[in-house]
């Protein structure tokens, strides 16, 4: 070997060190992630799996994380909305007394009729039910859409009425939100279009029967009342016992949804209203997006409507 | 001719030290994990109601890759964490995290044919993603978003979005309600009498 062949050597070997060391150092950075990426390893002992998968890293990591301090500057981008997620709630005690009034209805009322009428019924027919009192609920989407100028819902209102009615036998059937079709249900309400146009909350209201409410939604449930159909129905108690069924038919669908956030809640009623105040906020969000995203000329996101 | 093969044995030599220099996507994270969780719950040898507690601890495992639990309690607390001292922050992760375990271990093996979409990554910094995923029941449709952080080479969940709702904010305005009159000591005393009497 000659005098320049060896040079040539060592450059050669310095540079692919230094490479070496170079990734060496990228990837102990951002180590590929054992847990997550490989596939599960067939646990032969829980202790074993502890061992191998990243369980034990991140234990011993924990401790050192745990001394870390809550920034308030951190800014996660969900902070935000979660004040504007809060809700003010002067009327507490009344509250709780509703809500305490609310949760023994459902336990001792609606939660029995509901799995007597479940047991009878099957859940396509049940399904079917649903769809049918959704199909009555048309105009209340309709008008909201339409007070939100956005037109497209409406018009998606209006011919999903019309394809459901006709080739849904009466309501019965969704064939508008099949794949050929794709009109999805406009997922909107009176007390969205007053949030849609900036009105507030107030503060929370626990309405006996109605459930969590505000001020705000409360006008939903006064306008809900003049633009249901049902509500026209004679003699004057009809309309209330089409609105028992239609409950007791809909709670037959998520029975123990309600009892899953109770048990889960170490406060159940302010896991509730924290839970009705967000579910709320958001939706309105979601027509506030669907609104400037149809008006700047984007094409809808089927995203935004869920 | 020398030089050509030191050159390419070099090059060669390259190659060898090059580790694939990746951290799955938050996407690839949550669907790896929740496939995981998926094919315990479909596992035919742990249908039978003894295995429930085999089951509980894969389940455990696979949640301990998936959840930067550190993040969740912290967020959970917000600004009340820094109240907390170490050793009872570390007692409060291991509290929550057991009466999470107790509060939704039922619902999640109730789950068996649901089918899961993933509708949509959205990377907000480097450091923060969310993942909407759907899970589509024979009479519903239940959105369900994962709300991750990246840390420690890692993107791993630290808040669950069921329905709009985020579970690290409904608890967080329980908890906020707890501290506003009372010690963390107080919490941490609600939350072990919680784990005890489940």
């Amino acid at each position: 070997m000659n005098i320049s062949g060896r040079l040539y050597l060592v450059k050669y070997l310095a540079v692919a060190a230094m490479l070496a060391i170079f990734f060496i150092a990228q990837s102990a950075h951002a180590s590929p992630p054992a847990s997550s990426a490989a596939p599960a390893a067939e646990p032969s002992g829980l202790k074993s799996v502890l061992a191998s998968s990243g369980a034990a890293k991140a234990e011993a990591a924990k401790k050192s994380v745990v001394d870390e301090d809550y920034v308030e500057d951190d800014e996660y981008y969900d902070d935000e909305a979660a004040e504007k997620a809060k809700i003010a709630d002067p009327i507490e005690p009344f509250n709780r007394a509703m809500y305490h009034f609310n949760d023994k209805l459902y336990f001792w009322v609606l939660k029995p009729a509901a799995q007597g009428y479940k047991f009878v019924v099957p859940e396509a027919g049940r399904v079917s039910v649903r769809n049918l009192f959704s199909n009555l609920r048309t105009p209340t989407r309709f008008v909201s859409c339409l007070l939100q100028a956005d037109f497209s819902g409406a018009a998606t209102e209006a011919g999903r009425f019309a394809i459901n009615t006709i080739w849904g036998i009466g309501g019965l059937l969704d064939p508008s939100s099949g794949q050929e079709l794709n009109l999805k249900k406009q997922d909107t309400d009176l007390g969205q279009t007053l949030g849609f146009y900036g009105v507030g909350h107030g503060f929370y209201i626990v309405w006996p029967i109605f459930g969590p409410s505000s001020p705000r939604d409360s006008a939903d449930i006064v306008g809900d009342y003049f633009l249901y159909p049902v509500s026209y129905l004679d003699p004057f108690y009809v309309p209330w016992c089409v609105r028992a069924y239609e409950e007791v038919n809909s709670t037959s669908l998520r029975i123990g949804d309600y009892e899953s956030l109770k048990d889960a809640a170490i406060d159940p009623y302010i896991a509730i209203r924290d839970a009705y105040a967000q579910y709320r906020a958001n939706k309105v969000k979601q027509r506030k997006i669907k609104f400037e995203s149809f008006w700047s000329g984007q094409s809808k996101s089927e995203n935004v409507e869920k | 001719m020398q030089k050509k093969w030191t050159g390419f044995f070099s090059v060669l030599m390259l190659f060898i030290f090059i580790v694939p220099v990746y951290a799955a996507a938050p996407l690839q994270v949550v669907e790896t994990n929740v496939n995981k969780v998926l094919d315990v719950l479909r596992d035919p040898k742990l249908k039978a109601p003894a295995a429930k507690e085999a089951k509980t601890q894969r389940l455990r495992v696979i949640y301990k890759g998936m959840f930067n639990e550190v993040e969740f309690s912290r967020r959970t607390l917000g600004r009340n964490w820094n109240q907390l001292t170490p050793a009872q922050r570390a007692e409060f992760i291991e509290l929550f995290e057991q009466v999470l375990e107790k509060a939704y271990l039922d619902k999640i093996l109730s789950y068996t044919n649901e089918k899961i979409e993933y509708t949509r990554e959205i990377v907000h910094s480097d450091k923060q993603a969310e993942v909407q995923t759907r899970v589509v029941t024979s009479s519903q449709e239940i959105p369900i978003f994962y709300r991750l952080v990246f840390a420690e080479g890692n993107w791993r969940v630290y808040d669950v979005v069921v329905e709009n709702v985020s579970l690290v904010q409904n608890y967080r305005t329980q908890f906020n309600d707890i501290l506003a009159k009372n010690n963390p000591e107080h919490l941490l005393q609600i939350l072990r009498k919680r784990v005890k009497e489940q």
